[in-house]
């Protein structure tokens, strides 16, 4: 019974996908859409239309921010599952012992607290530069997120004192999804589309915000849900 | 030149796909994937993909090895 269910719901899910993959065109196909046309006009009309420096930012919060959506959607849902599989406060298998109670060597320990900063500084960069060079709020949130595992191995001492309070960690975890939402509703409201931007002179500010505003929301969304992996992962 | 670069870093990513999918040790495979990440890495940067090379170096490189080492962590560290 169990077993048909999966294999139906398997089914249902595959095949609209087979079809939609079976649509697109050739690999290479000259006569594509993004060959023609759709490739030109974000180089000829991107830098004007979209208002970022950065070609690649400005497809993936302008022209393709509904699909940038589902990719954080995809990174909260993985947390989801990891914390839905693994059973809490479980501390692995008897003699595996990754996280038990091993102390960590001082050496090790100095040089997180003595990189940290730099480290903060560097993926806040990565942030709040994606405008304008390589990088955005993915990247610098999984500097951050890396600097988080790092700091829990110092700082966070277990379920007792985590390195973030587990209310605000799930706010933050859902940081990315929420400021898509917010950003999205605020376009519906401005334009009549989802996820739409002011196009209008005189309203660039706004626009340059709602994007900034994206990209710290999906780094520290990023961030905090590469620490949660970490946390549930080691089992705290 | 460039020809030359791609197609050395290409052949260390095919031997190093290898050397994870045969190695029993689980903790020696990992340390190798997250190798790959960081030649992958050199290759999207080589190939004019600075932002994919940063998520690359990141995640594939960095992150991805860690939680891998926790889940052997979790269970066995040789293959059977």
């Amino acid at each position: 019974m169990r077993k048909s269910l999966v294999a139906i719901t398997i089914a249902a899910a595959a095949v609209p996908m087979l079809i939609g993959v079976a649509g697109l065109p050739r690999p290479g196909d000259p006569s594509a859409a993004v060959h023609t046309h759709v490739a030109a006009r974000y180089i000829a009309e991107g830098a004007h239309e979209t208002g970022a420096d950065n070609l690649v930012t400005g497809v993936l919060l302008n022209y393709r921010g509904f699909d940038t959506f589902g990719e954080v959607m995809i990174i909260f849902a993985a947390l989801a599952a990891v914390m839905a599989v693994l059973p809490r406060g479980a501390t692995g298998l008897p003699g595996a012992g990754a996280a038990s109670g091993i102390p960590i060597s001082p050496i090790v320990a100095f040089i997180i607290r003595l990189t940290a900063p730099f480290i903060a500084a560097f993926g806040a960069f990565v942030i709040f530069k994606g405008h304008v060079s390589p990088g955005g709020g993915f990247q610098g949130g999984v500097i951050l997120g890396a600097l988080l595992m790092m700091l829990s191995l110092v700082l966070g001492r277990g379920v007792d004192r985590p390195l973030i309070p587990a209310r605000s960690a799930r706010w933050l975890q859902a940081a990315a999804p929420l400021a898509f939402f917010a950003v999205g509703v605020l376009g519906l409201g401005l334009t009549g589309a989802v996820l739409g931007y002011p196009a209008e002179p005189g309203r660039e500010l706004l626009r340059e915000l709602m994007m900034i505003f994206l990209e710290i929301g999906i780094g520290v969304g990023g961030g905090a849900i590469i620490l949660g992996l970490f946390l549930e992962t080691r089992g705290e | 030149m460039n020809q030359v670069f791609d197609l050395v870093m290409l052949a260390l990513l095919i031997a190093m796909a290898l050397a994870v999918a045969r190695s029993k040790d689980l903790v020696a495979a990992a340390m190798i994937f997250s190798g790959y990440g960081l030649v992958m890495c050199l290759l999207w940067q080589h190939r004019g993909a600075p932002d994919v090379a940063m998520t690359e170096a990141a995640i594939g490189a960095g992150v991805t090895t860690i939680l891998v080492l926790l889940a052997i962590g979790r269970t066995c560290r040789r293959e059977k």
